[in-house]
């Protein structure tokens, strides 16, 4: 099986988080991005259903600038095979849709039976990319996955948790699939991988390239405005109320309507 | 300008599910006097009751089980209904399948789109602006999607549902041809009805009920129990609690301790000592409920509660159980 | 100029093992403190992924690190658990002796297999009559046939109670000192080898530490590390490898101490404000600062010297002794930015005031370390 792993470097998880100073995106000046969440969870798959079907490769994919490169050395430590550093667009846009066109154009051209990324981005947490590349692909897509197997060399079973229960699935190849994370107990690099990985090659798409295939769409759609950061906090809003009733519905109501935390 | 706005439904039982509401309530707000609002659903002729007690005055339908139900397949209906409703806006809830849609059906109509959107405004002929959480909620943006067409998911339980409003939609039936051959070979074997009961951990859990030497004593505990559980949320301690063996060490949160930081932490009877503060304070929202107005929990809380928890909490069960429509108990 | 900017895979080492420490080390290194537990699962895994036999080449299943490269690995790791670090270098020290002096054939036979499975190995230069003076050592080696018989007992040896190979020391004739000294491989099954209980330490509490008796133990001379007068200059050259590490371990306690007690400063109230705000304490951080950046870069300086094939007993020297000293001190004043609650056992800072400690007496006492110091600078005038 072909396996194309998606993935996208995110800020590691204590990176303390600023806008950048026209205040529309977050800074990635001073960040350090990693191979990290969702996305090192579909390495982990990818790597388990490679092991069980002999033959199979793993190519680890990512759109985006410079940094995607450490990220990609990251996967092939993990074991990936091979690896290809989509250029994003120089002006920076990320907008899921334009990644999504640049991924599935690259794609076209690489052999794939199943394209495998995480079910969001940790960072901008969209979700998009993988039905979107899926449908500029014309195969089927399935989010939200646990527990993905094979059935066979042209066929996959999986699970999917929903609001109405987990639902049991059987798909054909080729197909996306967005991985739920933390099913899986993603593994580490060894340190000589670490160090073989350094000297591997990437494949290089250059953003011109991407973008004659995107000549169709290849403006932004979806443009950031402001990137904030949550206020420090000055003390609790205290609710009054007179009876316990009152208090529950209220604080509910908040819960929703404000702070939009309500399950 | 009378933008229509189409709601992607989605019913369970029979009738409509809670997000397929919230984005009908949304859809309302944002088609406003001049605009419309209408329907598109995969649930055949038993979503269209549930729809025409909406008010929508019409409505896409498409009858395809379950089994069946690819996004490919939604996504090929729903934009066809979208063509033929000459909708601007698609709105979706936030569930799994919406979410799930989303991304091919912003391809497959040519939109613009955003997923787990807060808050949402029409702010010029071709011009949509969403507000999102992002990085785990630590942080929040604002987006400008343009062009004719755009699709937006909603984040669950972030806008309130709509009402019921009597009517009778217009009923459309939508051509299955139009879903792509490669979707017929995927199948949904099989569905396991979710499991009450079984909470998720500590770490992972997005909401955390914490019980302080506030609940006064081991028996009072269920009451953090039981409101953790109406919320789907995981249950925490504070050293007081664990010292005093009415729970395990592996309940507590603080510096010796575990570090939390879900969406939602509620903190019951604790009063807010700097051990206890440091492994909760990166939460997103902070509820306290405290007897003493002075407890220092209240510093770094965002909603306060003065009040006796043990009165308070069942109430407030009570109160969670109703609005997330799960049985009394 | 000196460029003091890492390579990209020095940086990705340093990664992997930043992240092996804080998943895996970090969330058991108190439980493992409190109890004394050896958790052979972390060893286990440190193995898996080539953070045990750092210094073996990898044309021997080691992971052919420079000595940057390892302190760069040892020091992430102490940052979590300076006592579990501990014996997961355990083996770059005592297969050292094997790669200094083993012949290609021992090292094959030797090395080989060792590395392609999780195993622990000790150090055995050690004695309950004296360490600072290895010259000294009592353990004897006798010539027996086409071998020798080794009798006589080893302590404070790290992973003892689990090694299944020992690197020994022995003399062959005590009145020759330096010069009588021979090393040798000896297998942890050898019949004669008897291991004593697991010591109850005060710091480094996820190690373990036994003596080690050899009785009548029979050691073929294939398992000779190069001549019977080479021991001694062995086991000096060993630690001249070695010694620069142990800096960078005190480095990684030192860094966890700051780290400690600067977020606890901006926590902790008193008199009003944080106590960072007050100047007494932003004193102590600074001297804390200083003395973590100067270990720091001691022990990088020493490993470049190692790495660059220039003598390095000075500079190894200098480091481990300045950056232990540091650790120590450093650990101190965490403890007092902490105040009542530094000392109390639920806080991570006084395991690290603990484990700091020991970092001054193994690997050369910190007064052999300034003695060497001392006489490899005098030479340079005398
Ligand atoms: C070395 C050390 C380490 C520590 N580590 C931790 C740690 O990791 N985690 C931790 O939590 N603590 C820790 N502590 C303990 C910490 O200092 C506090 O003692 C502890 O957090 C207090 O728990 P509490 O808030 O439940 O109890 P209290 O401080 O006794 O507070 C009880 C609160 O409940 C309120 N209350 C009383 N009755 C009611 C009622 N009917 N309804 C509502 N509110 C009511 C009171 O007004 C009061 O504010 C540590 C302490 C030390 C010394
Ligand atoms: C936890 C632990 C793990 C260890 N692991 C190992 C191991 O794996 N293998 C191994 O071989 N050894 C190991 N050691 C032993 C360690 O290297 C010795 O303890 C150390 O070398 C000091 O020797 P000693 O304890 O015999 O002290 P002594 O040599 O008796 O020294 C006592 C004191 O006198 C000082 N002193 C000695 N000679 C002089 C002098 N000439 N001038 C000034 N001061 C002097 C010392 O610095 C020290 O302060 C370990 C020790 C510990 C505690």
């Amino acid at each position: 099986m072909e396996i194309v792993v998606l993935i996208k470097p995110i800020p590691e998880a204590e990176s303390r988080l600023r806008a950048t100073p026209d205040g529309r995106g977050p800074e990635p000046e001073g960040i350090k991005f990693v191979l990290a969440g969702y996305d090192e969870s579909a390495v982990e798959q990818a790597l388990l259903l490679k092991e069980s079907l002999p033959g199979s490769s793993v190519h680890a994919v990512s759109f985006g600038p410079a940094r995607c490169e450490e990220t990609l050395r990251a996967a092939i430590a993990l074991g990936a095979d091979r690896a290809t550093w989509v250029e994003g667009p120089p002006e920076g846009s990320d907008d899921p849709v334009l990644a999504a066109r640049a991924l599935a154009a690259t794609l076209q051209t690489v052999p794939h039976d199943l394209v495998l990324g995480g079910k969001q981005a940790g960072d901008d947490e969209e979700g998009i990319v993988p039905g979107a590349i899926a449908e500029l692909l014309g195969i089927p897509s399935f989010g939200y996955v646990t527990d993905l197997r094979s059935s066979g060399p042209s066929g996959l079973t999986f699970l999917r948790p929903t609001e109405a229960g987990v639902e049991q699935w059987e798909a054909p190849l080729p197909c996306v699939v967005g991985l739920q994370q933390a099913w899986n107990d993603p593994r580490s690099a060894k340190l000589p991988n670490i160090l073989k990985s350094r000297k591997a090659p990437i494949l290089k798409v250059d953003w011109p390239t991407t973008s004659t295939a995107l000549a169709l769409e290849a403006k932004p759609r979806s443009i950031g405005e402001k990137f904030e950061l949550p206020a420090p906090r000055t003390g609790a809003k205290m609710i009054e109320f007179k009876t316990p009733e009152e208090a529950a519905e209220k604080l509910v109501r908040l819960l929703r309507e404000e702070a939009k935390v309500f399950p | 300008m009378t933008p229509t706005v189409l709601v992607l439904a989605e019913t369970s039982g029979g009738l409509l599910t809670g997000p397929t509401k919230e984005a009908i309530g949304v859809a309302r707000t944002l088609a406003g006097s001049d605009g419309s609002v209408a329907a598109v659903t995969m649930g055949g002729p038993s979503a269209l009751e549930a729809l025409a007690s909406f008010g929508l005055k019409e409505v896409w339908m498409a009858d395809v089980p379950p089994e069946a139900a690819t996004s490919g397949a939604v996504a090929a209906l729903a934009a066809h209904a979208a063509d033929e409703s000459r909708a601007a806006l698609v709105l979706l809830g936030g569930t799994t399948f919406g979410r799930d849609v989303t991304g091919r059906l912003a391809v497959r109509w040519g939109a613009a789109a955003a997923t787990g959107v807060t808050e949402v405004a029409i702010t010029g002929p071709e011009e949509v602006h969403v507000r999102r959480p992002v990085y785990g909620g630590r942080a929040t943006e604002s987006r400008r999607l343009v062009g004719p067409r755009t699709v937006i998911a909603l984040r669950p339980h972030a806008f309130a549902e709509a009402a019921a409003s009597a009517g009778t939609p217009t009923v459309h039936a939508l051509d299955r041809s139009v879903i792509p051959v490669t979707e017929g070979a995927a199948r949904r074997r099989s569905l396991a009805p979710a499991e009450p009961g079984s909470g998720p951990s500590l770490s992972d859990a997005t909401i955390v009920v914490s019980g302080g030497r506030g609940m006064r004593a081991a028996e009072n505990f269920h009451l953090i129990e039981e409101l953790a559980q109406s919320l789907g949320a995981a249950v925490g301690a504070s050293r007081a609690v664990t010292d005093a063996g009415w729970r395990p060490t592996s309940f507590q949160v603080g510096q010796t301790g575990r570090a939390v930081s879900p969406q939602l932490y509620i903190a019951v009877g604790i009063s807010g000592a700097i051990q206890h503060v440091v492994g909760m304070v990166s939460s997103r929202t902070i509820v306290a409920i405290n007897t003493d107005p002075s407890a220092p929990i209240f510093k770094v809380a965002d909603y306060g509660l003065v009040g006796d928890a043990l009165t308070i909490l069942p109430a407030l069960t009570r109160e969670v159980r109703k609005v997330r429509g799960l049985p009394a108990n | 100029m000196p460029d003091f900017s890492l390579t990209p895979e020095q940086e990705s080492l340093r990664d992997a093992a930043r992240k092996f420490a804080r998943a895996e080390m970090a969330p058991k290194a108190a439980e493992c403190d409190k109890t004394a537990r050896f958790p052979e699962e972390i060893y286990r895994k440190a193995w898996e992924l080539g953070l045990m036999n750092l210094n073996v080449p990898t044309e021997y299943g080691g992971s052919g690190l420079g000595a940057l490269e390892q302190c760069l690995i040892v020091e992430e790791l102490a940052y979590a658990c300076g006592g579990m670090t501990t014996s997961i270098i355990a083996n770059c020290l005592a297969l050292e002796p094997i790669l200094l002096g083993g012949t290609a054939e021992q090292k094959s036979r030797w090395l080989t297999p060792f590395c392609a499975e999780y195993h622990l190995a000790s150090f055995c230069l050690t004695e309950p009559g004296g360490g600072s003076d290895a010259a000294g050592l009592q353990t004897r080696a006798r010539k027996d046939g086409d071998g020798y018989v080794l009798s006589g007992e080893k302590c404070f040896i790290t992973n003892g109670p689990h090694a299944s190979l020992f690197t020994v020391f022995a003399t062959l004739d005590p009145s020759l000192r330096s010069k009588g000294i021979a090393a040798f491989i000896v297998p942890g099954d050898a019949p004669g080898i008897v291991r004593g209980k697991d010591e109850d330490k005060m710091g480094h509490r996820a190690s373990s530490t036994s003596t080690i008796r050899f009785e009548g133990v029979r050691i073929p001379s294939t398992q000779r590390l190069g001549s019977e007068q080479d021991g001694f200059s062995i086991a000096m050259r060993t630690l001249d490898q070695t010694r620069t590490p142990i800096g960078a371990l005190a480095t990684g306690i030192a860094q966890a101490a700051l780290d400690h007690s600067a977020r606890y400063s901006l926590e902790r109230k008193s008199f009003g404000k944080a106590i960072a705000e007050h100047q007494a304490i932003q004193i102590k951080l600074a001297n804390m600062a200083q003395a973590v950046h100067a270990a720091r870069l001691l022990t990088w300086h020493a490993a470049w010297s190692i790495d660059h094939g220039h003598p390095s007993t000075l500079e190894s020297s200098i480091a481990k002794c300045f950056a232990s000293d540091a650790a120590l001190r450093v650990a101190d004043e965490a403890i007092q930015i902490f105040g009542g609650y530094g000392y109390m056992r639920d806080y991570p800072v006084e395991k690290l005031m603990r484990d700091a400690k020991l970092t001054q007496i193994y690997e050369g006492s910190n007064e052999i370390q300034r003695i060497v110091t001392a006489r490899e600078l005098l030479r340079q005038y005398g």
